[in-house]
């Protein structure tokens, strides 16, 4: 099989060693040739060992976050990114944006070197020197008339890109969307502090979202999914509420426990109200009492529930509440974060769960971008310089930025591909990928994170920061004082300086530390005192007004992977479905099962979107979590540049939106009219039927059932379902043993003395079905991504799936919740898919798995077949050939083989981590150790919800883990004798 | 000559020749094809090169191009595999079954069954082939010594399969060509020119003595002994397959005899499909009679009826065992969104062979000729709903899908029955598709016309 | 800096292999009984005479494994460590030849290519001759650990004895790996090696 797969593996990687850059510190002779000869290294660099992943620690740039990541590289090649545990945000952990940065470095988009527009339009590549040369004159000609758009990222680069700026006299401008600008003037209002809390949810006994995404796409996703996997998940043997307000149920909202669909806009009157009856329930002034019942008649939500959240929330000590996403970027938003401030004052939670000590970053705002357009079309800036945005494609159409763009007599940009705004550059200055260039992040006070270049550069490209070092020395002037040789020197020089500033005398030490770290994590300075409920500013709520006609209000969202549209050109993040409505590779419009009903409208029927600025016809999705009167489509497709996967898929929705008004882009201000176009397309949807039917797939129980330590079975016992007895004690006991006979029967393999037995369990009361474990699942197993077609197919080769499934909702009124299950490989002891396979392809190893042996395989396809949980992928095409266009092809994990077509594969529990560890041990005369290695998915989730180890070893987690209460098997009664076990969800039933 | 009435076959049967026309009709077969033949024989010829051309494609590309859709790993391939196989048991029951119970009536007809259960296990073989992932290393499957100390997995069905498929051809081809010896001979010592060369080695030296008779009457009674258990044992192999699966649908200890049943009665359908024109095409209407097909049409109507019960027995067990995924498959077989190929099975084999109560409708050519299409669309679809609608919607509902065949599925469908039509074409024209041999033994000796004294 | 100090790290070892090595020279030069196919090995001009393939530069495995005994490990470094054996970087070479320039023409000019390649900062392209199918993964370091350090010519043959190596098991065989697994009846399990 393996002839026929091209893919570059682990004997293409042995043969381009040549070519392995040998990362950040080794100086090596770089020939790029890739013949299928032995090339050796010219000089052979101290931390690569051919066959030996060398790891190198640095920090994620596709949020403003800033995690910290631990970058894998073989042979000088970047081959996967995992979370730097040592990192305070991240703790180890990466989603899915994060990891697939990969995709970013090797993308074919990227532009290959410096480039000018030439008269009739188009692009002609250049030498660096003349690029530099051009930019300097420009820059010299231009002198204070120079305008700056940056990326809301802080660092050392983005200082010198200030300083720069302001040698020059030129205005900088950092922007990005969702830039939160409302939450901070709400806190310059409230507690008098320009800035962003952290907030702590881990503490948080009780929370209340009012449309804050914190799961997904909210200021810091994986800190707030780790806290909240503390919280809400029952590990610590109690778990604490989540309340989602909103119109539209996001990620997050489908791990709340209750859903308050309140009429969008409204969010502020349910805050008030609750804010007056928490302060009455603390006897607490409040600046503005708001009732319960003005509450009610606003969002439509009824009174009693309404107090009843309030006065739990009340209850709860320390809570939490949150105000964020699309109910705070519309008109009113201002108010609701004022508002929620307030809350949170009347519950006692500043200072608690809020804190400012962290100050997080974030850009100048809107505000600052209208300023510089205005500039921009005034003709005082006749040089302007995109650095890390889009807003062309960014903006709202009607903002009309690429109008004033044009009005820019020179304009150039440092993107990485030929995005909306590049393209209408007239210099390109193409930056290094995060993974080749030093900076660091500074995300939040005391938190520093470095950068640092981990292989040779994969195109002719140069990091920005030498971009203006060297425009610096050519233009001399202003700029002459930026004289640094690098910009390498210039960061090394502002970390002597923070070393001086930590009283640290071996500067040298201290930046050696620091690399391998992969930053300075110091504690944060003590938070200012919050200032007192009594002191904060009265705020006066009013009702939403939307522009324009048509019945439903349009909430315009950004998209869990493809966020504002910066994923869109990587098709990991395009073939991982979203993971609210499980769609892949194209836009959509969601609308509530009652508005289909009533506008007879099926799954995938094309639907005219029509505002007073734009028109889009989208395919229906029917969703049960979005208000009726509401219609929502997501953000971050519809390019009309970005590289082929980006292109012309899908569209912007923010073509809908009219002109930002005031300091920010408002995703939520318009009406919008529906009507049928009588098109169809099918919805590249990778959900089957998503109801359980009954079969106890994505198992849960009562908060009060799990304290009490009750396993399922009794749990359904107490609530009187009989019929959910599990088998009588002698029949288990027949079943039982039958992995275990197997297990024991098996006499080859014999790895480390003695057998282990490898095991996983996943926790669903804390997993929140953000999907990063897929993602690294990809990334670490070479999983081909099959696009739309064959996804439409039901093609895609997942191998670990995230399964949603509804609850209630079926009549209108009937609450609705969804479930999330994590489905891979079970590794069954007596397994189906085993016996069947003609050419034992598919055995049961001596450890306890599934084998699949690639180059065995046949593709009979029977195990397949008889596998009933599905998750057995085909190649049904030479997928090996179609994923991965040079240079993705570079991306590959080369301790993986690539399946050429016609050959079944499927999760093997990272088999290749288990030998690696295996080969490890033996070399060292000892036995493998617990935690010592663990799967992809397990070390990627946010949650920590995946536990994987050796079933046998009593001490190991996994053991522990599937002691558990709330253990249980999916399936159990076809006595298959999975290997993972599933930790049943904890819920708060809802009374009332 | 008057018309007698052979005492051992009933009143039914006239035999109004003497060997000599006998001899002479059935040559007459052979002679120069008419136009209408070689229109058939060419569009099946070009029938098989589509299945070829398709089968090319998929080598090339991959089975991506065949409308296979996740859960449904299995469809119209394994659908047609199963059709043929079931095709070639009728063939074995009439020549063999029939024979070991002295049988008269199916003398006319056994021949052209039994070429028919040759050519459609032939064809059958292909699919293992073609429905792989890899084509070129399909011979894995086989136990061979190799340096790799690799076996197959015996404790696979599919194993099993390619030892019951490679039986059941060995035996049907023997049989078939060890009872046209005799035939060939026969018309050996008709035809003339190179045609009698190629018949004289066909005949392998036969000059119908005594002792080779002798020893050919032996050899044939064994060999229809031992074609006999194929009839039962292949099929309940097949239907293994499916049995020893856990798919709710397929996971059923009715299976053997059931599948069996429908393969027999597969076969009936496309025997009569088979002879009712080939009888008028080869001008033996005098020999393969309307006695003939009310046999025939008895046998459809039994098997038919004993599939009648298995399909209930099915929807019986699934209800009465209570258990939800055997349910929720039967309930979706019915009124699932593949109900249409459901509900065509159930009126096609069951109901539609209830007719063939009415004798009308039996000796009714017609008729029969339209219930035996009816027939064969019905076992088709019976593999193609067992299959297909058991899979698509199993254990775990978020991994169901709906399959929809495309042009890959019904190009390698069409090959099929190029194939085998161009075979069978083929064998019609150039050897005795009517026993000769065995239709003398029925004519009784020629009586003496009173002489002189 | 980093790349100086590893150069002169380089000559170091260098400077002590070429002192190894003028003693093996003399030693022979004394004319110590050789065994039969010469330990002293003989000049070739006829490279396209020998078996296998024919490589930029003619690195005679003879001499500098089989007269001068230079340890595999030497130049092959991470056979021990890693499942890859690793190729000496031409800085390797340089260590030696920094100093070493051979001492009779066909040798001279060999090493001319080397000291050209080292120069030019151009790799050189050597022709592999063992390879193993993708799809089957042989760590060396498990069987380093597992036969002792000289387990190399278990499947790579003598090469002491190769002035141009040539294939003398086919590695890519799998009978060859299997065999050997049942003789030391060590692990069959396919997914120790197919994954």
């Amino acid at each position: 099989m393996s002839d026929e797969s091209p893919s570059l593996d682990r004997r293409r990687f042995l043969t381009v060693l040549g070519a392995a850059g040998g990362g950040a510190l080794a100086v090596s002779g770089c020939s790029t040739s890739r013949v299928e000869k032995l090339v050796p290294y010219l000089v052979q660099s101290e931390d690569q060992i051919p066959g030996v992943a060398t790891w190198y620690a640095s920090t994620c740039t596709e949020c403003s976050t800033g995690c910290g990541v631990h970058v894998r590289t073989r042979e000088g090649r970047a081959v996967k990114l995992e979370g730097n545990p040592e990192h305070p945000v991240n703790k180890g952990k990466l989603c899915s944006r994060g990891q697939a940065s990969l995709q970013g470095l090797y993308n074919p988009g990227r532009i290959k070197s410096p480039m000018k527009r030439t008269g009739n339009g188009t692009f002609e590549q250049m030498s660096w020197d003349n690029a530099i040369a051009l930019l300097a004159s420009k820059v010299g000609e231009a002198g204070a008339k120079v305008g700056v758009i940056s990326g809301a990222g802080r660092g050392t680069f983005s200082d010198l890109l200030a300083e720069w700026t302001a040698a020059l006299g030129g205005r900088l401008v950092r922007w990005e969307p969702f830039d939160h600008e409302p939450l901070r003037a709400a806190n310059k209002q409230v507690f008098g502090a320009d800035g962003l809390p952290s907030y702590d949810f881990a503490k948080a006994k009780y929370i209340v979202s009012f449309g804050a995404d914190f799961l997904d796409t909210w200021l810091a996703p994986i800190e707030n999914q780790r806290g909240f996997a503390e919280s809400h998940g029952f590990s610590d043997g109690d778990s604490a509420k989540m309340v989602y307000a909103g119109p539209r149920m996001d990620l997050t909202g489908l791990n709340a426990d209750e859903w308050l669909p309140v009429k969008p806009g409204t969010e502020a009157a349910l805050a008030l109200a609750m804010a007056s009856v928490v302060a009455a329930e603390r006897g607490r002034p409040v600046p503005t009492p708001y009732t319960v019942a003005a509450a009610s008649k606003e969002t439509g939500i009824p009174a009693e529930r309404i107090e009843r959240i309030a006065r739990e929330f009340a209850a709860a000590q320390p809570s939490l509440a949150v105000a964020g996403g699309v109910a705070a970027q519309h008109s009113g938003s201002t108010e609701l974060c004022v508002a929620v401030n307030i809350l949170n004052l009347a519950a006692g939670n500043v200072g608690e769960t809020v804190n400012f000590a962290g100050d997080l970053g974030s850009g100048d705002g809107y505000a600052a971008l209208a300023g510089l357009s205005a500039a921009m079309v005034g003709g005082q800036v006749s040089v302007l310089l995109v650095h890390e945005a889009n807003p062309v494609y960014a903006l709202p159409k009607t903002a009309g930025f690429a109008e004033k763009m044009k009005k820019v007599p020179f304009k150039v940009s440092t993107s990485m591909f030929l995005d909306e705004t590049s393209s209408l550059c007239d210099l390109l200055l193409p930056e290094h990928h995060a993974l080749e260039r030093w900076d660091d992040a500074a995300p939040r006070a005391g938190v520093r994170g470095l950068m640092q270049p981990v292989m040779e550069p994969v195109f002719s490209t140069q990091s920005a920061g030498d971009v203006l070092l060297k425009v610096a020395q050519k233009a001399g002037g202003a700029l002459a004082k930026f004289n640094a040789p690098s910009f390498q020197a210039h960061l090394r020089s502002r970390w002597d300086a923070l070393a001086a500033e930590q009283g640290q005398k071996d500067t040298e030490a201290f930046w050696r530390s620091a690399l391998q770290r992969g930053g300075l994590y110091g504690e944060a300075p003590a938070a200012p005192p919050p200032a007192g409920l009594a002191t904060a500013a009265p705020v006066a709520y009013s009702p939403p007004a939307f522009e324009g006609s048509g019945d439903f209000v349009l909430v315009v969202y950004p998209h869990s992977l493809l966020h504002d549209g910066r994923g869109a050109n990587k098709p990991w993040l395009l073939e991982n479905a979203d993971p609210v409505t499980k769609i892949t590779w194209h836009s959509w419009v969601e609308i509530s099962p009652a508005t289909a009903k009533r506008l007879d409208v099926r799954d995938g029927e094309i639907l005219k979107l029509a505002t007073a600025h734009g028109a889009l016809e989208v395919p229906a999705c029917v969703y049960p979590g979005i208000a009726d009167g509401v219609v929502a489509v997501p953000l971050g497709l519809g390019h009309t540049a970005y590289g082929a996967f980006a292109q012309g898929r899908g569209v912007n929705a923010l073509d809908l939106i009219g002109p930002p008004k005031g300091d920010f882009v408002s995703y939520l201000s318009t009406r919008v009219a529906v009507t049928k176009t009588g098109g169809y397309r099918k919805l590249a949807s990778v959900a089957g039927v998503p109801r359980q039917l009954g079969r106890g797939i994505a198992e849960a129980m009562p908060l009060a059932a799990a304290k009490k330590g009750l396993t399922l079975a009794e749990a359904y016992f107490e609530e009187g379902h009989p019929e959910h007895e599990t088998n009588p004690e002698r029949e288990v006991e027949a079943l039982k043993g039958w992995s275990e006979a197997q297990h024991k029967a098996t006499k080859y393999g014999n790895y480390t003395g003695e057998h282990p037995q490898w095991g996983m369990s996943i926790d669903l009361s804390r997993c929140t079905g953000c999907q990063a474990c897929v993602t690294a699942c990809y990334a670490e197993n070479n999983i081909p991504t099959v696009g739309e077609s064959e996804v439409l197919r039901g093609r895609e080769l997942t191998w670990m799936r995230l399964e949603r499934y509804w609850e209630g909702g079926e009549e209108p009124g009937e609450p609705v919740s969804a479930r999330f299950i994590p489905m891979l490989c079970q590794h069954c002891g007596n397994a189906p898919c085993e016996p069947v396979c003609p050419v034992y392809a598919a055995y049961h190893t001596p450890d306890g798995l599934n084998g699949q042996v690639y180059n065995r395989c046949v593709g009979t396809r029977y195990c397949a077949n008889n596998c009933p949980y599905k998750v057995r992928y085909f190649n049904w095409y030479k997928y090996n050939e179609m994923a991965w266009p040079e240079p993705l092809n570079l991306q590959l994990n080369p301790d993986v083989t690539v399946r050429a077509r016609g050959v079944m594969e499927k999760c093997t529990f990272c088999i290749q981590r288990i030998r690696g560890a295996q080969n490890q041990a033996r070399l060292e005369d000892r036995p493998v150790l617990d935690g010592e290695f663990t799967t992809a998915c397990a070390q990627a989730c946010p949650s920590d919800a995946i536990i994987f180890g050796d079933a046998h070893d009593p001490k190991s987690r996994v053991a522990a883990a599937k002691q558990d209460a709330r253990g249980y098997h999916v399936l159990e009664e076809i006595n298959v004798r999975p290997a993972v076990t599933y930790l049943a969800k904890v819920i708060h039933p809802v009374e009332g | 000559m008057a018309a007698v009435t052979h005492p051992s076959t009933g009143p039914q049967l006239e035999i109004t020749q003497t060997h000599a026309d006998v001899t002479r009709d059935v040559v007459a077969t052979l002679e120069r094809p008419s136009r209408g033949y070689l229109l058939l024989l060419f569009s099946a010829v070009g029938l098989f090169l589509v299945g070829l051309t398709t089968f090319g494609i998929l080598v090339k590309d991959g089975l991506g191009h065949a409308g296979y859709t996740p859960p449904v790993f299995w469809s119209v391939y394994i659908t047609t595999f199963v059709f043929w196989v079931g095709i070639g048991h009728a063939g074995t029951l009439i020549s063999a079954i029939l024979f070991l119970f002295r049988s008269p009536w199916r003398t006319a007809v056994y021949r052209s069954t039994e070429a028919m259960t040759v050519f459609a296990v032939m064809t059958a073989g292909l699919f293992p082939i073609i429905h792989i992932g890899r084509q070129w290393i399909f011979y894995w499957l086989l136990p061979y010594p190799n340096q790799r100390y690799l076996w197959p997995n015996f404790k696979s069905p599919l194993l099993w399969d390619v030892f019951a498929i490679g039986t059941y051809l060995t035996v049907s081809t023997t049989f078939l060509v060890f009872g046209l010896i005799p035939d060939v001979a026969a018309v050996r010592d008709k035809v003339t020119g190179w045609r009698k060369a190629i018949y004289e080695m066909a005949s392998v030296g036969w000059q119908g003595t005594d002792n080779q008779w002798r020893h050919y009457n032996r050899a044939y009674l064994y060999l229809a002994a031992l074609a006999t258990p194929l009839v039962l044992s292949v099929h309940s192999v097949v239907s293994w397959d499916f049995a020893s699966a856990i798919v709710p649908g397929w996971h059923g200890t009715i299976f053997a005899p059931y599948f069996v049943a429908g393969a027999i009665y597969s076969g009936l359908g496309m025997v009569l499909t088979l002879i009712i024109p080939l009888r008028r095409a080869l001008r033996i209407e005098h020999m393969i009679t309307e006695y003939h097909f009310d046999n025939l049409a008895k046998l459809t109507l039994f098997t038919g009826s004993i599939l009648f019960y298995a399909y209930a027995m099915e929807y019986f067990i699934a209800w009465y065992s209570g258990n939800i995924f055997e349910q929720t498959t039967f309930f979706r077989r019915a009124f699932g969104p593949q109900w249409w190929a459901g509900w065509t099975m159930i009126v096609c084999n069951p109901f539609v062979s209830q007719l063939l109560w009415f004798r009308k409708i039996r000796t009714n050519l017609t008729a029969l000729f339209v219930i035996s299409i009816f027939v064969n669309i019905g076992m088709w679809f019976e593999r193609y709903v067992i299959i297909v609608s058991s899979l698509s919607n199993d254990y775990l509902p978020w991994a169901w899908g709906q399959l929809n065949p495309t042009w890959a599925d019904w190009g390698i469908l069409a090959g099929s029955f190029g194939w085998f039509g161009m075979w069978f074409l083929l064998f019609a024209k150039n050897f005795p598709i009517v026993a000769i041999q065995e239709i003398k033994e029925m004519i009784p000796m020629p009586r003496l016309r009173g002489g002189h004294h | 800096m980093r790349t100086m100090a590893l150069v002169l790290g380089g000559v170091g070892a260098g400077g002590l292999v070429a002192l190894l090595a003028l003693g093996g020279g003399r030693s022979a030069a004394q004319g110590k009984p050789a065994p039969s196919d010469s330990m002293f090995a003989a000049v070739i001009t006829d490279t396209g005479s020998l078996k296998g393939p024919r490589q930029p530069i003619f690195f005679r495995h003879d001499i500098h494994a089989g007269e001068q005994k230079l340890q595999c490990q030497y130049c092959h470094y991470s056979v021990a460590v890693s499942p890859e054996p690793g190729i000496p970087s031409i800085q390797t070479c340089m260590g030696c030849h920094l100093v070493i320039a051979g001492n009779e023409i066909s040798a001279k000019n060999e090493i001319k290519k080397v000291r050209q390649a080292w120069t030019d900062k151009k790799p050189v392209e050597w022709v592999r001759v063992h390879y193993l199918a993708r799809h089957a993964h042989f760590p060396h370091q498990r069987h380093i650990k597992a036969l002792g350090p000289n387990a190399c010519t278990t499947c790579h043959g003598d090469v002491t004895r190769m002035p141009q190596v040539f294939k003398v098991n086919n590695v890519n065989n799998m009978g060859f790996c299997i065999s050997c697994h049942i003789e030391r009846k060590v692990s069959r399990d396919c997914s120790v090696c197919h994954y």
